[in-house]
């Protein structure tokens, strides 16, 4: 059962969004999400969710799984909503019961702070189901690269994570393995409060730590074999491309973060919007 | 190709006693002095904890020598500044597939020696896919490790070491944790890399039957090299290797145990063909 979980959750399928290369997709990403902070009016609002159901639409990734991102976090998105709405303070009171009361600022706060961390999820999602791991990682280890100079290890971040990525599966069947092997011997996981339950995970993380550093030691030999010796002088097989696509979604980025920041700007202007 | 001389290992081994800890002084491999030709095929026998795996890890220069000499290709394998060279040159397969597979992807894997070595992006892919056409896993080539079989994983690790284009691939117990279809395809590997494009195999295993197939086979018994010859001459000596607790191929302890009961049978036999060969030549004759 433990085998059903799925890191990594790539969507495979051929569109424009799959295609593109990770170090953009990368940025995107992050300028999208700087982008929601921006964003302070319905209006706005209304914008970047029709643009986010276009690249949805285009990167032929059904909204199903967007959702599934979001079905984690319901519990967070619920408190910060809220929180918003009883502890936001303003002048114009909808409802009130003892200490508890709820403003119309209150209300706008709560949606607002949704709304956003919904577009959040589902934006950064996208990201993670349309590229693999490992353009994903490459990505990182390139984008890093300038922060070197500061002593920013960039590549070993990303070997790690690549390394990471490639033992979750063993590992995971190696937990199915112990836990099995205890259940056999009459471990009993599923009853008890919580305190019982977290200590009968002890002998579960004992041998599942000492093997993956057994594990470890194997692995940082076998590399030293392959003539490991961090990136000096390393080269990659695929190396990234920027093709014209690139380009293009790089200026379309550019010319939504403008539009984003000009409803801004007016905003101040227009305060009737909210 | 390969030649040691005097080539001993010492190391310390910290044991907890009730009195705290004592250090022990543990000679791995002692004087060992050998020699080994290009395009040999080397099985290495031993029980457990003879220094077999040290001896492997000598070659390729993950351990180094505390005494005497070890030349891999002329390569002193206690000069530093060789080290990429020595271990491009005598590549590594280990027991255990899963702990030596890097990537999630089996071509970057396999991609993995020629991207540390700084071979250019075109040359990589060319050897990549010529590697997995060697080990004959082509159509595996986008596929993620973890959803291999032992046997495949173990050849993936092959294909690795292939990229680098080594004259020299050293194998520690390769087969030890795979099913029998899992050895039967990496031996037959192994093989096949050894007579097609002459590549000198070393290796170590526990499996008598996988020895037989060797051109020669060394026995290392605590840190000593005490047999050296090839396999016909080696388990003819059947008191000689369960002295140093090393069983034979089966039907040559079959053979051997006959011959004790007075049947007249060739102390060499090592397949199952010999045997019978040899038993209806027995029986033609009374």
């Amino acid at each position: 059962m433990i085998r059903d979980i799925t890191i990594g959750q790539y969507y495979p399928a051929e569109s424009p969004i799959h295609r593109l290369d990770a170090r953009v997709k990368i940025v995107v990403t992050f300028l999208y999400i700087v982008s929601l902070f921006i964003v302070n009016t319905i209006m706005g609002y209304v914008i970047v969710t029709a643009l986010l159901g276009v690249v949805i639409h285009a990167s032929k990734v059904p909204v199903k799984f967007m959702l599934r991102g979001l079905k984690s976090i319901i519990i967070i998105i619920l408190f910060t909503a809220v929180i918003n709405l009883f502890m936001t303070r303003g002048d114009h009171i909808l409802w009130s019961w003892k200490f508890l009361t709820i403003t119309t600022e209150g209300l706008y706060m709560a949606i607002k702070m949704c709304v956003r961390l919904v577009l959040l999820i589902v934006g950064s999602s996208l990201m993670t189901l349309t590229t693999t791991p490992i353009q994903l990682t490459d990505g990182i280890e390139y984008l890093l690269r300038p922060l070197k100079k500061i002593g920013v290890p960039a590549h070993e971040i990303a070997m790690m994570m690549t390394i990471a990525l490639r033992f979750i599966p063993t590992l995971l069947d190696e937990t199915d393995k112990i836990m099995k092997a205890q259940q056999a011997r009459g471990a009993d996981f599923d009853t008890g409060n919580m305190i019982q339950k977290a200590k009968s995970l002890i002998p579960i993380l004992v041998p599942l730590f000492i093997s993956a550093f057994r594990r470890a030691e194997e692995l940082a030999m076998a590399m030293e074999a392959r003539c490991y010796h961090g990136d000096e002088n390393r080269t990659r097989m695929n190396v990234m491309r920027m093709r014209g696509r690139d380009y293009r979604a790089a200026v379309m980025t550019a010319v939504y973060l403008c539009v984003v920041v000009g409803l801004r700007i007016a905003a101040g202007h227009l305060t009737f919007m909210i | 190709m390969i030649k040691a001389k005097d080539l001993t290992y010492e190391y310390i081994r910290v044991m907890e006693t009730d009195h705290g800890t004592k250090e022990e002084k543990v000679s791995a491999l002692k004087q060992v002095n050998m020699e080994i030709e290009q395009g040999d095929f080397i099985a290495v026998l031993g029980h457990n904890g003879s220094g077999k795996s040290t001896f492997a890890k000598q070659i390729n220069a993950l351990l180094q020598p505390t005494g005497g000499t070890l030349w891999v290709k002329d390569m002193d394998t206690k000069n530093d500044a060789l080290v990429w060279d020595i271990r491009q040159t005598a590549g590594m397969v280990f027991q255990n597939p899963d702990n030596q597979l890097v990537a999630t992807v089996v071509e970057e894997d396999i991609a993995f020696g020629p991207e540390n070595m700084g071979v250019e992006p075109k040359e990589i892919r060319r050897r990549v896919d010529e590697a997995l056409a060697t080990v004959r896993m082509e159509e595996y080539a986008t596929h993620t490790p973890s959803k291999l079989s032992g046997g495949q994983k173990q050849r993936i690790a092959i294909a690795g070491v292939l990229a680098m284009k080594p004259d020299c691939i050293v194998l520690d117990e390769p087969t030890a944790m795979l099913d029998p279809v899992g050895r039967r395809e990496v031996m037959e590997t192994i093989e096949r890399l050894n007579k097609e494009e002459g590549i000198t195999m070393i290796l170590i295993t526990h499996y008598m039957d996988e020895a037989v197939r060797a051109d020669k086979v060394f026995v290392i018994d605590d840190g000593d090299l005490v047999m050296q010859g090839t396999p016909r001459e080696i388990f003819s000596q059947v008191e000689e290797l369960k002295k140093y607790g090393l069983d034979v191929p089966q039907v040559t302890e079959v053979a051997y145990l006959l011959r004790k009961e007075g049947i007249d049978l060739p102390a060499d036999i090592l397949t199952i063909e010999e045997m019978v060969g040899a038993v209806c030549q027995l029986k033609s004759t009374i």
